[in-house]
């Protein structure tokens, strides 16, 4: 999918374009939008030097359906039309937005043992992010975590053989800076909802407050208060446990109640004493 | 011990006596625990009277041992072995190598540095 490095470096100018090895016919329909047709490879046939009559009736098959029954005027205009700029953004890197007040809201940590799910990802993210309105700093590459175990390869004994495994936990760390919390959880959410086989994501999220957040704070705190009581009023609570009653009961005894405090005769209230 | 054991085999895992008695300890642990924390508490708790502490101490001391979070011990999945099993994969040392080597736990390779 990404160009290799070769291909890059010498392309500074147009550093953000993505090059990828295609052929002519595929870079022509996937301008005009028909990029599903499969055998892309085999299609070297260029529209403009071919009259209708000229195409062979094998090379005819290999053109998408809707181009085939045309004439040759309306063909060049479809595989000539410019690709739509949302399309055309899919081959270039992500685009950001500036921020402007640089406040951190939402660090999002994406984890992966797989660099080409992790990359294609956090892509995708910073993507969705743009979109969203959001400006995305990274991705970071945060360091790996490695983690090794070594066992003996026998399943009894011979501990002088043995055997490394690893597993290398690959990080990259997207950070939203300045955005609206809500447009965030939205943004989590969407990714939440398009999440990619084998990574794992963790966000920290932050929010900036005005002045007399405390207030603001207990009112919510009563109406969640609330809202919890609702679905979870009997979180914690075992309905076979007989815990509660039998410390009733053990705290109700005579032990307890008639009993004095131990040493209740020696207990007094500290006396303040001034020191010159 | 019999008077706790499932009456039907309530596990999906390997299975031998050991995996069935580490199972139906950790059962009866979650079930006593509110009731070990209360006794232990009251037995902590120097404001209440000498007499009720000792008893509350005997009563923890005459809790069946099933009720001890030390008698729970990780067992293998795979294979009900009670030694080298990792916390991280739940399964002893070669059934880990057999299903690293398979591919089985995700992210696992042989490594060499």
């Amino acid at each position: 999918m990404a160009a290799p490095a070769y291909w890059r470096s010498p392309f500074s100018i147009v550093k953000r374009l993505r090059i990828s090895p295609s052929t002519q016919l595929q870079s022509r329909c996937q301008r005009a939008g028909l990029a599903d047709i499969s055998n892309n490879d085999q299609l070297k046939i260029s529209p403009s030097n071919n009259t209708p009559e000229t195409l062979t009736p094998e090379e005819l098959e290999k053109l998408p359906v809707g181009l085939r029954n045309i004439s040759q005027k309306v063909r060049d205009t479809v595989l000539s039309m410019p690709l739509p700029m949302s399309v055309q953004a899919a081959y270039l890197r992500p685009m950001r937005r500036p921020s402007t007040l640089g406040l951190p809201v939402c660090d999002l940590q994406l984890r992966s043992y797989s660099i080409r799910n992790l990359e294609f990802f956090a892509d995708f993210a910073l993507r969705a992010a743009y979109y969203l309105g959001l400006p995305a700093k990274g991705p970071v590459p945060l360091p790996r975590i490695t983690e090794r175990w070594t066992v003996p390869r026998s399943n009894f004994v011979h501990k002088k053989s043995q055997e490394n495994f690893e597993r290398i936990t690959l990080r990259r760390l997207i950070q939203i800076q300045d955005g609206h919390p809500d447009v965030v959880q939205c943004w989590l959410g969407y990714l939440e909802r398009r999440s990619y086989h084998g990574i794992g994501m963790k966000a920290n999220v932050w929010e900036w407050e005005g002045l007399k957040v405390g207030k603001r704070m207990d009112e919510q705190a009563k109406q969640a208060d609330q809202a919890i009581q609702d679905k979870w009023g009997n979180f914690g609570v075992r309905v076979n446990a007989a815990t509660a009653e039998k410390m009733e009961k053990l705290l109700s005894g005579k032990a307890f109640s008639q009993q004095p405090r131990p040493m209740e005769a020696f207990i007094r209230e500290p006396i303040e004493i001034k020191r010159g | 011990m019999a008077q706790f054991r499932a009456n039907r085999l309530d596990l999906g895992c390997f299975i031998n006596k050991f995996v069935i008695r580490d199972h139906t300890k950790r059962k009866v642990f979650t079930e006593y625990e509110t009731e070990r924390q209360a006794l232990r508490y009251i037995i902590r708790n120097t404001t209440l009277p000498q007499r009720m502490r000792a008893s509350a101490q005997l009563k923890l001391s005459q809790m069946h041992c099933y009720t001890r979070p030390t008698q729970i011990h990780n067992r293998c999945l795979m294979g009900g072995k009670g030694r080298g099993v990792f916390r991280d994969f739940r399964m002893a040392r070669y059934q880990f190598r057999v299903n690293a080597l398979e591919g089985n736990i995700p992210g696992v390779k042989k490594a060499s540095w």
